[in-house]
């Protein structure tokens, strides 16, 4: 479903008319949307835009145009008109007749294809027909074709008319009717069309758990259908990994499930070569997603996946490069925490202007804590993290200030630290000092470090072996 | 005069067909008839004046065959032309004597012969038969042959199949040397008579009156005067025929009308031993003036430019320079008329037209007509000729240099046959031009990749500017386009990436890579080289392409260097560097010899054309210079990091330089460095000792930097990297001895700045190098005490290390099984906690495909998995 490349208008060259602190040119500099907009659907499109129009970056009136321009070959023809009278100005102008015509040409086509699905989407809610389906999909047909006399015809109009609501911007309805195609369609392609459509109609009604399901379902028919051609499914990797931008940072529970898988090899590899500006949201969700490590296992996981991002922000330094990137280079390649710090200042805008990032600021003002939000919170952990693990003895006043704190918020800041993180460190008042104490790791706890998983693992081969 | 009298004679005999016995017999023979000749020019030369100018003219020729002299030919044939006399009689008259003498011989030849028929002597009458062919040639110059050499040699046939006929019927047969002698006059007359078909056939018609006829059937029929302005001198004869001289002094009459007669001629000859090619050039260059109609000129220029690369045949020789020239010019020619008349394509599969039997043909406007030829052999050819004299002319003359400035006609004839193939191309009615478009713009791309921008931009000006001027068609006016130089490779790389997938592709695309990295284009051509995969099946590939990939790596790894990529320069020129062959590897010289292995005077021969020209060279040195200094910055740290610890010391970056830094310590003496690796060893050592001025100061010292741009920067850049690694290396050797270090000594003694120390201390306390901590208040290095391991404790680690690489090992064998097979199982334990104990490999040449060395392991795994899948088949 939709899967062609949006035509995409042109936001990024909207002039800038120069006006206006620099913060907003900080935030031109480092939006994304342009780049991220080949990659999404317009609808999902149109969400950015409206976030857009909210930070005022752009001249309105252009982003209108735009979204016009965007929403145009959609059907959502009131909506439409609305616009059309906001661009133009007046409330009360006529409406041209091309808008009423292709009104009802929309209307004609939606009853149309009412009329050609009501048999099957009949069956589906008859119950008795329901209960005698089997899970082998080809069966079903047979019966449904034997019992009921549906022909494939009716199966696609099914699609079609799954393609018409989600036009419409019915997305529920949309939702459902794809379901119910899913069901009974052997098409494979189709089947993967109606994945897509079914994945953006959960994004837009904000459904997280189905968007995560129809996520993976993607991911596993990318993987396992043989693709024509290398770049195809380099692409289809590249449109599953934005569209997951939208469940990684708006749903909490979807986010580690959403960060192996783009930690996964060919995803991994996907960013590289195709968005390496998703490394971005990367950095940004690994940071914030560090503080709340459960199990031992999660947290190996999460040093994992913090090893694996150094790397890959340094390979992609030269390709890629934004305020955020560059912190985690700044602290953890170059150990440079005065740049670090710099940074982080950068970032915070950056975040602030981002669509996706922007959760990190709406939690801030819910908390109404004095840090900024949830991400700078996390890249101070960092930092001071960093720091001690290097720093035998270390001056609070000093720490204070890298954290952008006062004295005394320092001091407690550095309590809690110790107090999280079970630093073993202790805070010489009289001095106004912190000392740490780096114990050497022995020998003997190196050793069982490495050789802990080994048994384990040797045993889920050789099974997977003689299999 | 006597040296040119054997030549001559020598040639003529070949032709009567002599075999090897009679040479000696025949030179006797010769050394007669020189004296003979000699007494008698003398005395022409009495006689009269003009006949012995003729005379000596007409001996020059003989004596010179391979520097035709027109003009003097032209006075000649004019001279004959005017007398209004057949060719036959004023040769006659020229050479009385000689003649005269010569018919005598002949007759008694004759004679002879008929003698020995009548008794059946086989063995004399095939002596005899030489003779008189000997004689025969000389007479009548090899052309124009005496009459009663024809009649004899009929006669004889005549007879011979008269004797073959009874000899089959006969029981008896003749005893066996007449036999011999019989079959092989069979053969010779056989051939013999082919030639003089003509002669023989008016003779048999005519058997009495043959002898009487006056000899003037070989005049030539004077020509319509047309075809004027051509040349001057032959304005005012009202011939407009050319006759040319040939070997052995006959003269040949080039009309037009005789184009393709002789055209025909010249190429059945082709390939034959002892064709004169340098004769038949001189033919067809005549020939070319003549011809008027495209079509002409097409067959000419088609014939002359391959007979001119006949010349030269044999692998190791080169084509001579003018010939070379000539060739050029003739191929600019021949695409300036395709140009001027598109109706007219040659093309390798196109018609056979038989110019005997069919007028020319003569398509209708818009049509087109195929000639059978190929313009790419002629350019590829072109090209090779000009690479090959580059290969053995010495780099350091005068003459090298001039052969460069070839270059640049070579570029506009590949411009311009370039032009040609695409309009070929996007002509429909034109048929297929096979990989011929892709292959000249695979040889614009050789001549293109390795040049400087500025150079490629005055190479493309100069050929745009002698294109446009040189030629007044329209065609190629519209096709040619101003390239711009800074894309001029991405733009003919990316047709060849979409129009071919053979191995042009491959070559394009390392070509592509080398400019980039020319162009300090680290990442993007690195990037290219890794996605290209070329690394898994280069090996595969021919030798060629082998070098150029060499070359290409090289050169990626001096733009890294270029660009203070220390660890990603060292890794790129390792491969090449380390083998210890550079030279061979890069086609530069052919390396030291081993003692072990003997090569074949025929792999020396291979290896010497493979050779690149000289201007083509990276300079070795300074690749040495390079690599050293990369491998000095990444190992002595290493090495002091590794302190005195056995396992440790088993990671080695760059064998080779450990090897030569061996080497030079256990010098006893160690003098003043003298050359780059002096430099750079004294430098390690210093760095080694901490000392990092005097390693700077030695480092700067080397004078190949000199030629790289920018080379003050890069030295600027080596110092800061000296100074860093001075410091890493202080502090790994020292530690032991320190309880703590103050971080502003630190900065005195390594000039740098504290940030910037602290820094470097900073990322050696994250990554575990060292056992220590920064205090902050003191500003200072703490080292802790009491984290020195055992002997035991180290053989743990290490053995706990191998065991979870074996395991990860193990699992990715499995992984690659499983996706190649779809088995699609244990995809979850890719992320195994606490993984990584493979330790990252140093210098990682790594993209986005992972790296280079990790595709030499990729490979050794390979073949275990092949093994593995074995097993696994016989478990199931």
């Amino acid at each position: 479903m939709s899967l062609e490349e949006p035509q995409v208008p042109a936001v990024a060259d909207a002039t800038s008319q120069a006006e206006g602190p620099s913060a907003i040119e900080t935030a031109r500099k480092y939006d994304l949307t342009p780049k991220i907009m080949p990659f999404l659907d317009r609808h999902l499109i149109f969400h950015l835009l409206a976030f857009l129009r909210d930070q005022q970056f752009y001249p309105a009136e252009e982003l209108l145009q735009n979204t016009y321009d965007l929403l145009e070959p959609t059907n959502m023809t009131d909506y439409l008109m609305d616009l059309w009278k906001q661009i133009h100005g007046k409330e009360d102008i006529d409406i041209p007749r091309e808008f009423l015509l292709k009104r009802e040409k929309v209307m004609q086509e939606w009853s149309a294809l009412q009329d050609e699905t009501t048999k099957i989407t009949g069956l589906l809610e008859n119950p008795d027909v329901v209960s005698n389906f089997r899970s082998d999909k080809m069966q079903n047909l047979q019966f449904l074709k034997d019992n009921h006399g549906v022909t494939d015809d009716m199966i696609d109009a099914l699609l079609r008319y799954g393609q018409a609501a989600y036009s419409r911007g019915s997305y529920d309805q949309a939702s459902d009717i794809l379901y119910s195609f899913r069901i009974l369609s052997t098409d494979s392609d189709k089947v993967n069309q109606a994945t897509w459509g079914k994945l953006a109609c959960e994004i837009l009604t904000v459904n997280w758990e189905g968007a995560m399901e129809e996520i993976q379902k993607i991911k596993e028919a990318i993987d396992t259908k043989p693709f024509l051609s290398p770049t195809a499914q380099l692409q289809q990797r590249t449109w599953l990994i934005h569209w997951a931008l939208f469940p990684l940072f708006n749903h909490e529970a979807a986010r580690d499930t959403i960060l192996e898988l783009f930690f996964s090899p060919n995803f991994i590899n996907t960013i590289q070569t195709s968005c390496p500006w998703v490394l971005r949201y990367l950095v940004a969700a690994v940071i914030t997603s560090k503080k709340n490590s459960g199990s031992s296992r999660a947290a190996a996981i999460q040093q994992k996946q913090f090893k694996d991002l150094v790397r890959v922000v340094r390979q992609e330094l030269y390709e890629y490069s934004d305020p955020i990137t560059e912190f985690i280079a700044a602290l953890h390649l170059d150990f440079d925490f005065e740049e670090a710090q710099k940074k982080l200042g950068e970032a915070e805008e950056v975040i602030r202007s981002d669509f996706f990032l922007q959760v990190f600021c709406a939690t801030e003002q819910s908390e109404g804590v004095e840090s900024k939000n949830a991400f700078v919170e996390s890249a101070r952990h960092l930092i001071s993290e960093a720091y001690c693990r290097i720093h035998q003895r270390i001056d609070i006043t000093d720490l204070s200030q890298r954290l952008n704190l006062s004295q005394e918020d320092g001091e407690k800041w550095i309590v809690n630290l110790i107090k999280d993180t079970r630093v073993d460190a202790k805070i010489d008042y009289k001095n106004g000092t912190v000392i740490m104490n780096h114990p050497p790791q022995s020998v003997y706890q190196q050793v069982i470090e490495k050789t802990k998983g080994g048994f384990f693992r040797t045993q889920v081969l050789h099974a997977a072996v003689t299999r | 005069m006597a040296t040119s009298r054997f030549f001559h004679g020598g040639l003529s005999d070949s032709e009567s067909s002599s075999s090897e016995e009679d040479y000696s017999e025949e030179e006797e023979e010769l050394e007669e008839d020189v004296q003979n000749d000699s007494d008698e020019s003398e005395s022409t030369e009495d006689d009269d004046d003009d006949n012995s100018d003729d005379d000596d003219e007409e001996e020059e020729e003989l004596e010179d065959g391979n520097a035709p002299d027109s003009q003097k030919k032209n006075i000649f044939t004019r001279d004959v032309v005017d007398e209004e006399d057949s060719d036959e009689d004023g040769l006659r008259r020229i050479v009385k004597n000689k003649k005269d003498k010569r018919f005598e011989e002949i007759e008694t030849s004759i004679r002879l012969i008929e003698n020995a028929e009548k008794i059946n002597d086989w063995v004399v009458i095939s002596q005899e038969f030489d003779k008189l062919n000997k004689l025969a040639t000389k007479a009548g110059h090899g052309d124009v042959v005496p009459k009663p050499y024809i009649k004899a040699v009929a006669d004889l046939e005549d007879f011979m199949n008269e004797t073959l006929l009874k000899e089959k019927a006969a029981s008896k047969k003749m005893n066996a040397t007449n036999a011999k002698a019989l079959n092989s006059i069979k053969q010779r007359l056989k051939r013999n008579n082919r030639q003089h078909e003509q002669d023989i056939s008016q003779y048999r018609a005519d058997k009495e009156n043959y002898l009487l006829e006056p000899e003037v059937e070989d005049i030539p029929v004077p020509l319509k005067p047309t075809f004027e302005g051509v040349e001057p001198e032959r304005v005012d004869d009202d011939s407009g025929a050319y006759s040319v001289v040939t070997r052995g002094g006959k003269a040949v009459q080039l009309t037009k009308e005789s184009i393709f007669k002789h055209l025909k001629v010249i190429v059945e000859a082709r390939g034959k031993k002892n064709t004169d090619r340098t004769e038949q050039i001189r033919t067809m260059e005549k020939l070319l003036e003549l011809a008027q109609s495209p079509y002409q000129k097409i067959r000419v220029l088609v014939a002359l430019i391959s007979t001119r690369y006949d010349l030269s045949s044999g692998v190791l020789s080169y084509m001579a320079t003018d010939q070379w020239k000539a060739a050029e010019i003739e191929l600019n020619t021949l695409l300036q008329v395709l140009e001027e008349n598109p109706s007219w394509i040659i093309i390798e599969s196109g018609d056979e037209w038989d110019d005997d039997e069919k007028s020319p043909p003569t398509p209708a406007p818009g049509e087109i007509f195929k000639i059978s030829g190929s313009i790419i052999s002629f350019v590829d050819r072109l090209d090779d000729e000009l690479t090959k004299s580059l290969q053995n002319i010495d780099p350091h003359t005068t003459e090298y240099v001039e052969r460069l400035g070839d270059e640049a006609a070579l570029y506009k004839i590949i411009v311009r046959s370039q032009m040609y193939f695409e309009r070929l191309s996007s002509n429909k009615n034109a048929g297929t031009i096979g990989d011929s478009l892709n292959r000249t713009v695979m040889r614009r791309v050789e001549h293109l990749y390795y040049k400087p921008l500025a150079v490629i931009e005055t190479i493309e000006e100069a050929s745009y500017t002698l294109l446009t001027s040189e030629s007044s068609s329209d065609v190629l006016r519209s096709d040619l386009k101003k390239e711009n130089p800074a894309t001029i490779v991405q733009n003919l790389c990316s047709h060849l990436y979409k129009n071919d997938s053979t191995i042009l592709r491959t070559r394009a695309m390392l070509c592509h890579i080398y400019h980039l990295a020319l162009r300090e284009n680290f990442y993007k051509s690195r990037d290219m080289f890794l996605m290209s995969h070329l690394q898994e099946n280069i090996h595969n590939a021919d030798i060629t392409t082998q070098i150029l990939y060499n070359r290409t790596l090289v050169q990626v790894g001096l733009c890294a260097f270029r660009n203070s990529l220390i660890s990603e320069a060292q890794s790129c020129l390792q491969e090449i560097l380390g083998s210890g062959r550079v030279k061979e590897h890069l086609a530069q010289g052919v390396g030291p010899q081993s003692r072990y292995s003997t090569i074949t005077p025929e792999q020396e021969r291979l290896e010497k054309q493979r050779q690149l020209p000289f201007h083509m060279h990276i300079n070795l040195e300074l690749l040495e210079a390079a690599y050293l200094t990369c491998s000095m910055l990444l190992e002595i740290p290493a090495m002091a990091a590794a302190g005195s610890s056995p396992d440790m010391r088993k990671r080695v970056i760059s064998k080779t330089f450990r090897r030569m830094l061996e080497f030079h310590e256990r010098n006893v003496f160690p003098g003043p460095p003298e050359n780059t690796r002096d430099h750079v060893f004294q430098a390690a050592n210093a760095l080694a000792a901490g000392d990092w001025k005097k390693s700077c100061d030695l480092i700067q010292a080397i004078k190949i930097w000199d030629l790289l741009p920018n080379s003050e920067s890069l030295k600027q850049m080596l110092s800061v990297r000296i100074q860093e690694e001075g410091l890493r290396t202080y502090i790994f050797t020292y530690a032991p001895f320190y309880d703590a270090l103050s971080l502003t000594r630190l900065s005195e003694m390594f000039d740098l700045a504290e940030r910037k120390v602290s820094a470097l201390v900073s990322k050696m306390i994250a990554h575990d190098e060292i056992a220590a901590a920064l205090d902050q208040i003191n500003k200072s290095l703490v080292f802790r005490k009491g984290v020195e391991v055992s002997r035991l404790q180290t053989l743990a680690l290490a053995l706990s290390d191998k065991a979870s690489g074996l395991i990860e090992l193990n699992e990715r064998v499995f992984e690659q099984k499983a996706q190649s097979g779809a088995v699609g199982g244990l995809q979850e334990n890719t992320t195994r906690p606490g993984g990584g104990g493979r330790g990252k490999p140093r210098g990682e040449f790594s993209g986005n495909s992972g790296g280079n060395r990790g595709r030499g392991g990729g490979r050794g795994r390979g073949g275990r998995n092949v093994q593995f899948a074995g097993e696994r088949s016989s478990a199931k």
